[in-house]
């Protein structure tokens, strides 16, 4: 392959040319920001307390670009986190997501939240506000606030209809140090109530949303950002990855079975019939 | 093997033409693999449909295939008909593989961009004047309420583009205002992104419904600053 795309460099200018705009175009691919999170399949238990532990390494971690809340009022201008690193985990039952990201001052209203959609409807990712030709779904909501210490289960499908589950299922702990925020998000990957609760089948791609508050106040004692006036994330991709699975080997080499036995038959009953 | 010359000819005129003339001829595109695998089975239907309209073609049709398959008296041809026999299995095992092993990469988004507006939005001409104080007007509306994400240059840069996707358009791009009508526009900003409809991906979009927000006469400037500051104009019929 080296050796051919030698051959051709020496051959033609436009050949280099075109070559180089290739290669041009990989490393931009590969520069791109991520569209999915992958949870690593790992054996349990889930470091859901502890956001050093190692496991976290065995997790490739994706980036997302952050945004200032300004789809709907109240709106914010700019907002403290403009990325947000994350990794996860799971280990066939339970999955655990690690928000990483800079935040100069730790503060008692700092807050960070996952959102992700529910069943089978699209939703908007702004609180699944309804679109207008487009019947959507409900959202759930896992929130975490520093004084809270604490993560809270919520669903909303508009705005104005958020509100906290009558039944708890997530778990959320946070670690402040040297200006960055590390926090983890637990749940079982299914629970009883699918109607609210975003539901996890390994190797399925779902959507996942982020929402970051920085709880610093301004000169009044007011607080900058609160409610709607978050740093805010588009949908991206989730995955539980699935334990390997080999089947499409096992059905490729059945269909070559088959398709040796058909030739087979195929060319004896041919001599056959010459032979006739 | 000389029957088979011309129906393998054909059908390599045939698939040279789908992917290669056809997609240059102005206003067509590339086709789909899978389109041109139909056409080309199609062209193979017809041609054994017309080789086995009378006895004789069909025994000159198929006997150089069944010589071939068996192996008989083929000569220099042998070594071809063993690689056609390894190969077709492996070519089955290959496209179910293909087809059947679970895919990792995450689904692929056919996002329409600018998709067809609702009836009561298509043809409706800007009410508000095209004069200098309404263009300048237009572009104050603009800073303060579009730039943020679109852009002080337009260029769907702004400082809050950054974490949305779909990003925000790009007016400076010639494939976007410049090829919509004003009209389009109307509904576009008046409705949002909510208001796309299913191929738009509504849920995705971060434009704000800014009927709620902005009065009709507000929305009609911004177009006319939109496309001045942008150095577009708009598609017209005329």
């Amino acid at each position: 392959m080296t050796r051919v795309m030698h051959r051709h460099m020496k051959h033609s200018a436009i050949a280099a040319a075109a070559v180089a705009v290739l290669l041009a175009g990989t490393a931009n691919g590969l520069a791109q920001e991520s569209v999915a999170v992958r949870a690593t399949m790992t054996k349990g238990p889930l470091p859901v307390d502890d956001p050093n532990a190692a496991a976290w390494n065995s997790a490739p971690q994706a980036q997302f670009p952050m945004s200032p809340q300004v789809h709907w009022q109240n709106r914010i201008q700019e907002a403290t986190v403009k990325d947000l690193k994350v990794r996860a985990l799971n280990d066939g039952q339970n999955v655990a997501v690690l928000l990483e990201y800079a935040d100069p001052t730790e503060d008692p209203a700092d807050a960070a939240a996952l959102e992700f959609m529910v069943g089978d409807k699209k939703a908007h990712f702004a609180h699944g506000q309804p679109m207008a030709q487009v019947e959507g779904g409900p959202v759930n909501i896992w929130f975490w606030r520093n004084k809270d210490g604490k993560g809270v289960d919520m669903s909303a499908k508009g705005f104005g209809t958020l509100k906290t589950q009558s039944h708890q299922d997530v778990t959320a702990k946070g670690a402040y140090a040297n200006g960055t925020w590390k926090v983890i998000f637990s749940r079982a990957m299914t629970t009883e109530h699918p109607a609210e609760d975003m539901q996890l089948k390994p190797g399925e791609f779902i959507n996942i949303a982020f929402a970051v508050w920085d709880g610093r106040k301004d000169g009044a004692g007011d607080l900058v950002e609160k409610g709607s006036q978050k740093a805010v994330s588009s949908w991206w991709y989730f995955r539980a990855e699935a334990p390997p699975d080999y089947s499409g080997y096992i059905y490729a080499a059945l269909a070559m079975g088959l398709a040796l036995a058909f030739q087979f038959v195929l060319i004896r009953k041919l001599k056959k019939g010459q032979s006739a | 093997m000389g029957t088979l010359t011309k129906p393998i000819i054909l059908l390599v005129v045939i698939y040279l033409l789908l992917k290669f003339v056809v997609p240059n001829i102005p206003g067509s595109a590339p086709l789909p693999s899978s389109l041109i695998f139909l056409y080309l089975m199609l062209t193979i239907a017809g041609i054994v449909i017309f080789y086995t309209m009378s006895g004789e073609s069909k025994d000159a049709f198929w006997g150089p295939i069944q010589r071939f398959l068996t192996g008989e008296n083929i000569g220099a041809l042998q070594t071809a008909r063993y690689a056609v026999l390894i190969l077709f299995p492996l070519l089955v095992g290959w496209q179910t593989y293909g087809s059947t092993a679970v895919s990792d990469a995450p689904p692929a988004e056919n996002r329409t961009i600018h998709p067809a507006p609702p009836g009561e939005y298509t043809g409706l001409s800007n009410p508000v004047a095209k004069t200098p104080e309404n263009i300048m007007q237009g572009k104050g509306f603009y800073a303060a309420f579009c730039s943020p994400c679109h852009g002080g240059n337009f260029d769907g840069k702004g400082p809050a583009a950054r974490g949305f996707n779909p990003p925000p358009a790009n007016f400076s791009d010639p494939t976007t205002i410049a090829m919509l009508q004003e009209s389009y526009l109307f509904w576009r900003i008046k409705k949002g992104g909510v208001g796309l409809p299913i191929e738009g991906m509504p849920w995705k979009s971060a434009m704000p419904r800014w009927e709620v927000e902005l009065p009709d006469e507000w929305i009609w400037k911004i177009i006319l600053g939109e496309y001045d500051g942008a150095h577009q104009s708009p598609r017209t019929w005329e």
